[in-house]
């Protein structure tokens, strides 16, 4: 058999929930694995009912024909995400790195390897998308039954090159950091810059969209499609393919297929080609290191037990790019969020949003504390720390403390890494739209309070849905159930929240509002700390 | 006897400055059992992810049965097995299926790996245990795991790194039968530890290193001149 096959087949059995249901012994084991693949499917099942309803929309609003670039659009920025977080991980910097590489494999190997595999794993993903997406449009289009096949064929092919951009950035990035002597904190800096290009580049293709003067929304999203069509050629040729056989045919659906397959081929072998050169050299520089022995004994600090507790997770937090760059990513966001708002004003930045909708904003003022919580609130460490312990699990467990009194420790940290980057946004806004000051009291008391929710709730899903057998930090820090159970619904109650505080505080006083905010998610904190405490009593 | 391992001023340094191993040299030959002795972070470590193909170096060379890590890694690769000190097994995979891959890897024959696999496990007792996930193993058993892994292919060189820490006594035994075995067909093997008794009765050859620096090298007869290994060592440490 092909090493490429023999890498790739024990890869993806060494993370297979059906290798470990089929042979583990620990019934506990076995129903964990089935509640993750009812977690999973419950995930597929929301992604297909994105797809399905945005494609509903562009067809009932006889906009069909931006369906394919849409869905090509929306695959190849997952796509991209998705590898550009992992790259560290699972492409560098991974466990298994001594044993794989000191067997008779060629450096490109295990990275190609490590591609392909990411590749499979993330596929159900963009398949999700990709089917209801197609469903909808033959509905609306009335493809022939070979679209379908060509369709899902390219659906294949799609996700390839973006994966690709991702991997080569991450090289790039890993590449130059390696270079340096705090290489970690190189790259960790490098990633983040690069996250915030990437958010503020939205902005200035919108404000380029606006300056055309496109009016009409759905007019406005179908030009966007077609305007990042010809800025990114791969949606081009996927689009023009899959309009074969209906009454808009695109420029050449033969040569769209052939030139997505082909052209995603060749940068395969080249991106793998570079990488791989350099393979062995950047692994050894981030895996390695020589110890310092320049540290003299001085005066030492007491801590207390949650004190010291949070301290050890700060470090966890620091010393793994992977981690700090999934997990201060909201914050980091926060802040320049709030330092944009401030430069710039609060009223330029919902025009901005809103493209330029006749929108007072003093009425959009008992939202702020939600605005700052959809970046405070995207992930809480608490939700991924439970697990992150992990083969380390005995420290903890073998110390003379109470399980309560370790999460208590992993919440006090989240609460020092959420709630001061809360009250630096929501000053920032308030300031900016000056908010009375009696008004940014209760928004601060609000934020301070949701950052306490949030730590709490992501502590419940952390303990609940604990996993210490990981391979890798990334299967808990991005794919863990604990993670997504805690990060979707809480995002889109988030935007749910945002509307909903705009609306009522239009009928009745911020204060008032506010107040009733404070209540109700004080309450909601409260619960989630009780049901935090009793199910660390239980382990 | 051939050389089978030749390392010459291997240098190894990290961040521009900070040297964990300073133009090291040896040679270990067919049928030599190489004891690699020295601190906690003196730098045997650090030599042997270089030998293996793990780490890579910009100053000296290492050749493996002539053939350059540098240059031809993947003819070294496959003359070669490395045991780790704390092997990071698929622990998601059961114990045959990790052998399998490994064996696959090294294209050995059916016939043979299953002789292979069988003649080894059943000689460590773990043959009852090779269905079972590796995360549910101990590490006494991961690490008999590992060095099945290791022997499967019936390397030229065999590398290990504190290959004694988790191994019971009766398997720790075995190791050093087994050692001895390959080593009067032929296999070089190097290997580190801070077990000196074990040391002193196992190898033939003994290379001591401090500071990332070999600080005496020879038979073990030239280096200890009469005293044991362990007066030698620190001795050697001392000056």
């Amino acid at each position: 058999m092909n090493k490429n096959i023999i890498l790739l087949k024990t890869l993806i059995s060494s993370t297979s929930r059906f290798n470990i249901y089929r042979y583990t012994k620990d019934k506990k084991k076995k129903k964990k694995v089935v509640g993750a693949v009812i977690g999973m499917a419950c995930m597929y099942a929301m992604l297909i009912g994105y797809g399905a309803s945005i494609s509903i929309g562009y067809g009932k609003y006889g906009l069909t024909g931006s369906i394919p670039p849409m869905c090509a659009m929306v695959i190849s920025i997952l796509a991209f995400v998705f590898t550009f977080f992992k790259t560290n991980g699972y492409l560098f910097n991974f466990r298994e790195y001594d044993m794989l590489m000191s067997l008779p494999f060629e450096a490109r190997t295990v990275a190609g390897c490590k591609f392909l595999y990411m590749y499979i794993k993330s596929m159900p993903w963009y398949l999700c998308i990709s089917v209801a997406m197609m469903a909808v449009y033959g509905k609306y289009a009335h493809i022939p039954v070979y679209t379908y096949i060509l369709w899902l064929i390219l659906t294949f092919i799609l996700p390839v090159i973006p994966m690709l951009f991702a991997s080569f950035l991450g090289f790039i990035i890993a590449r130059v950091s390696s270079g340096f002597k705090h290489g970690k904190i190189a790259q960790m800096i490098l990633t983040m810059a690069f996250i915030i290009f990437c958010f503020s580049i939205r902005f200035i293709i919108e404000d380029m969209f606006r300056n055309e003067k496109v009016e009409a929304t759905l007019n406005s999203i179908s030009d966007k499609t077609d305007s990042a069509a010809k800025m990114y050629l791969p949606i081009k040729w996927f689009t023009d393919a899959v309009r074969l056989g209906t009454d808009m045919p695109g420029t050449g659906a033969v040569s769209g297929a052939l030139l997505l397959a082909g052209v995603s081929l060749m940068l395969f072998f080249a991106v793998f080609f570079i990488v791989g050169r350099s393979y062995r050299n950047i692994n050894s520089a981030m895996a390695s290191h020589a110890v310092g022995k320049k540290y003299k004994m001085s005066s030492m600090k007491k801590r207390s037990i949650v004190q010291a507790i949070a301290f050890k997770e700060f470090k966890r937090l620091t010393g793994s790019v992977t981690y700090m760059t999934n997990i201060a990513v909201g914050e980091i966001l926060a802040v320049l969020l709030g330092i944009i708002i401030l430069i710039l004003g609060f009223e330029k930045i919902v025009v901005t949003v809103t493209q330029g909708a006749p929108i007072d904003t003093a009425i959009l003022q008992p939202a702020i504390p939600f605005i700052g919580y959809f970046f405070i609130g995207m992930v809480a460490s608490t939700a991924c720390s439970p697990s992150l312990e992990g083969k380390n699990y005995w420290i903890v467990a073998s110390l003379p403390i109470e399980k309560k009194t370790l999460y208590r420790g992993k919440m006090l940290f989240n609460m020092y890494l959420t709630a001061p980057f809360m009250i630096f946004v929501i000053l920032c806004m308030c300031i900016s739209a000056k908010v009375p000051v009696g008004d940014v009291i209760l928004y601060l008391i609000l934020g301070v309070v949701l950052c306490g929710f949030s730590t709490a709730w992501g502590c419940v899903c952390g303990i609940k849905h604990m996993r210490l057998d990981w391979e890798n930090e990334i299967e808990v820090i991005k794919q863990s159930s604990a993670v997504a159970i805690y990060m979707f619904p809480n995002m889109f109650v988030c935007m749910g929240l945002i509307v909903l505080s705009v609306v009522l505080g239009m009928h009745m006083s911020n204060v008032l509002l506010t107040l009733i905010l404070i209540t109700v998610a004080a309450a909601l904190t409260w619960l989630s700390y009780i049901r935090a405490m009793s199910l660390a009593a239980k382990q | 006897m051939s050389t089978m391992l030749d390392i010459r001023n291997y240098t190894k340094t990290y961040g521009g400055d900070r040297k964990a191993c300073d133009n090291v040299s040896l040679s270990v030959e067919s049928g030599d059992i190489f004891g690699f002795i020295g601190h906690n972070g003196a730098g045997k470590s650090t030599t042997i992810r270089a030998v293996v193909g793990v780490l890579d170096f910009s100053e000296g060379e290492i050749y493996i049965d002539g053939h350059s890590v540098k240059t031809e890694p993947m003819e070294c690769k496959k003359i070669t097995a490395y045991i780790p000190d704390n092997p990071d097994l698929y622990e998601n995979l059961t114990g045959i299926q990790y052998l399998n891959f490994v064996a696959d890897v090294f294209e050995i024959s059916a016939a043979d790996r299953e002789e292979r696999i069988k003649k080894y496990a059943d000689r460590f007792e773990i043959t009852s245990s090779l269905g079972e996930l590796i995360g549910a193993y101990s590490h006494g058993m991961k690490q008999k795991i590992a060095i099945i892994s290791a022997l499967i292919h019936e390397p030229k060189l065999l590398v290990l790194d504190e290959p004694f820490v988790g191994l019971d006594p009766k398997a720790t035994f075995i190791l050093k039968e087994i050692m001895h075995e390959m080593c009067d067909k032929g296999t070089a093997i190097f290997f580190s530890t801070h077990v000196l008794d074990v040391a002193e009765k196992l190898c033939n050859k003994v290379a001591i290193i401090k500071q990332g620096r070999i600080v005496a090298a020879g038979s073990m007869e030239e280096i200890t001149e009469g005293h044991s290994l362990e007066e030698t060592f620190l001795e050697a440490d001392n000056e």
